[in-house]
């Protein structure tokens, strides 16, 4: 099947190096500390976060001086076109604790001793880049509630089809065999927290596609600082009335 | 500062924000009192309501349901299943609420919220006995075929009323829901087809009229339905999460449109409700029914 037509158009359209349609809104869910929604395409991702507050099953505090972070991942029943989904299978699992580790290392933990912060995801429509959308979305729900973050944590995937790299992946493109190569960076900082890949590829491509991918990172770090900027400016416009 | 009396005298000396934390009844009655609720609602005002089809695309029906701040997602798969013995020309509708970790602060991941499966009975005890579902719709072939309707409900912010932001959720995904179209291929089974490619399918069975373009159901009864708190001889219509935690007694009248009721739901509660505070609360129901069923005409129309 052709993925990359001779002209370079993608099934959808876009040229290899560009990304889906991104629509972030923050503060969505009033009863959190912070939300946000995150759309990447037909990807929508809903993110909550409850805390800093009180630990609540003691028995998982493993450092005494730094927060306990906690983080589920789950997708609803009608998110996939194709079947009805069991509600905590492995790959809900993984993606929890992935999400779970690479937001844990952008937030300042010790400062917010003997307390647990809760990341909730929930996918209300699936079409790839679940994962990235995911990690974008809790960024900006951290960020509304006020957590003390190292940087933002951004997150964009990219594949190898038809010989080319092509960059955030939608559903046809990722189920049809090629790479696929996950990344999240610190953009501020310049490091990467997460990084994930299946399928083989030679070394230079990957670096070709891996490199794609950071700029998209990039983009998106761009795109998430100026949602919070204009946050900010409605808070302030707010106050002051 | 635990004494009665003198927390007439703290009142002027605290903030607003303490006053209402520290004594949450002594706050809401004070503005009771005087005909309004901390919102600026009359007593029998529900607030704000917002419906928005369509918004799952990877669902046959959808609707977002918005009840002031509480929020809920309704969209509805169909699958073809075997209808059973007893009712061979029926098909077949699965509810089933979910109150993920998101919406409120009290759902705990790992342990379902305690309302959950209450609200989740009681919204499909209500939808199969309003009757606004033809059962018989759902039907393909006779004995052989019918559709399964999964309807699952998300509630993404949870600020009291979820009974009712989950039921107007439903009703919109219903009237928002296209039968996929779908032929009889050579083996006898169902299969789904896009549309436009009728021509290529060599056994479509000609008289289901599903074949040949998407439909949607015709919805009777559609059932509306408002839940009031009774506290001493006020009545408040649509309670916030807050007005739920600190006043017990809450009553759920659901009605039609034709101004049957459908269900009546009061259990337990410090308050007990005599005929007169019935009647009340089912006129005010009364009056929801009316604004809700314009919501969604409107809502129709787009």
């Amino acid at each position: 099947m052709e993925y990359v037509n001779p002209e370079g158009l993608r099934l959808d359209g876009r040229r290899f190096n560009e990304m889906r349609q991104i629509v972030a809104e923050v503060g969505v869910v009033s009863k959190a500390d912070g939300s946000a929604v995150f759309e990447m395409g037909n990807t929508k991702v809903i993110a909550a976060v409850y805390g800093p507050r009180e630990i609540q099953n003691k028995s998982l505090q493993k450092k005494n001086d730094h927060a306990l972070v906690l983080c589920e991942y789950s997708m609803a029943q009608f998110s996939t076109g194709d079947r009805r989904r069991q509600k905590f299978d492995r790959r809900s699992t993984e993606l929890s604790l992935v999400i779970r580790q690479t937001m844990e290392a952008c937030i300042l933990t010790e400062l917010l001793p003997h307390s647990q912060i809760d990341i909730f995801l929930q996918v209300l429509q699936a079409d790839g880049g679940t994962r990235s959308a995911c990690i974008n979305a809790a960024t900006l729900a951290l960020a509304d509630a006020g957590i003390p973050m190292r940087d933002l944590a951004v997150s964009c995937s990219a594949g190898y089809l038809n010989s080319t790299p092509l960059l955030d992946l939608n559903y046809v493109e990722d189920s049809a065999g090629g790479a696929d190569v996950t990344v999240g960076i610190l953009p501020k900082l310049d490091k990467v927290t997460l990084l994930q890949m299946d399928a083989k590829l030679p070394m230079e491509t990957f670096e070709t596609v891996f490199a794609l991918a950071s700029e998209g990172c990039k983009a998106i770090a761009e795109r998430i600082r100026e949602v919070l900027q204009e946050n900010t400016k409605q808070l302030e416009y707010r106050r002051a009335a | 500062m635990g004494l009665p009396d003198s927390s007439q005298d703290l009142s002027t000396e605290m903030e607003v924000d303490a006053f209402r934390r520290i004594f949450p009844l002594r706050f809401f009655e004070r503005h009771l009192s005087e005909s309004l609720r901390p919102d600026a609602r009359p007593l029998g005002k529900a607030r704000d309501t917002i419906v928005n089809p369509g918004l799952v695309s990877t669902a046959d029906g959808s609707a977002l349901a918005k009840i002031g701040s509480t929020t809920m997602l309704a969209a509805i798969r169909m699958e073809v299943m075997t209808p059973s013995t007893d009712s061979p020309d029926e098909g077949c509708i699965a509810l089933e609420f979910h109150m993920p970790p998101i919406c409120s602060p009290t759902v705990r991941p790992g342990r379902p919220a305690d309302a959950a499966p209450v609200i989740s009975k009681r919204l499909s005890d209500t939808i199969l006995s309003s009757g606004m579902v033809d059962l018989k719709e759902l039907c393909l072939v006779s004995g052989k075929a019918a559709w399964m309707g999964y309807l699952d409900i998300y509630c993404l912010n949870a600020d009291g009323a979820l009974f009712d932001a989950a039921l107007l959720s439903a009703v919109a995904a219903f009237s928002n829901l296209e039968i996929p179209v779908v032929a009889l291929n050579d083996n006898g089974r169902i299969v789904a087809i896009s549309g436009g490619k009728d021509e290529d399918n060599a056994s479509i069975i000609e008289k289901k009229a599903v074949n040949k373009e998407k439909r949607k159901l015709t919805l009777k009864n559609i059932p509306f339905s408002l839940t009031c708190i009774l506290h001493k001889n006020y009545i408040l219509a649509d309670p916030t999460t807050e007005e739920e935690s600190i006043m017990d007694t809450l009553v759920t009248v659901v009605l039609d449109a034709s101004d049957q009721m459908v269900s009546l739901y009061k259990s337990g509660g410090t308050v007990l409700a005599y005929s007169s505070a019935v009647k009340s609360c089912v006129e005010l129901a009364r009056k929801r029914a009316k604004e809700l069923k314009q919501i969604l005409g409107e809502m129709d129309i787009d």
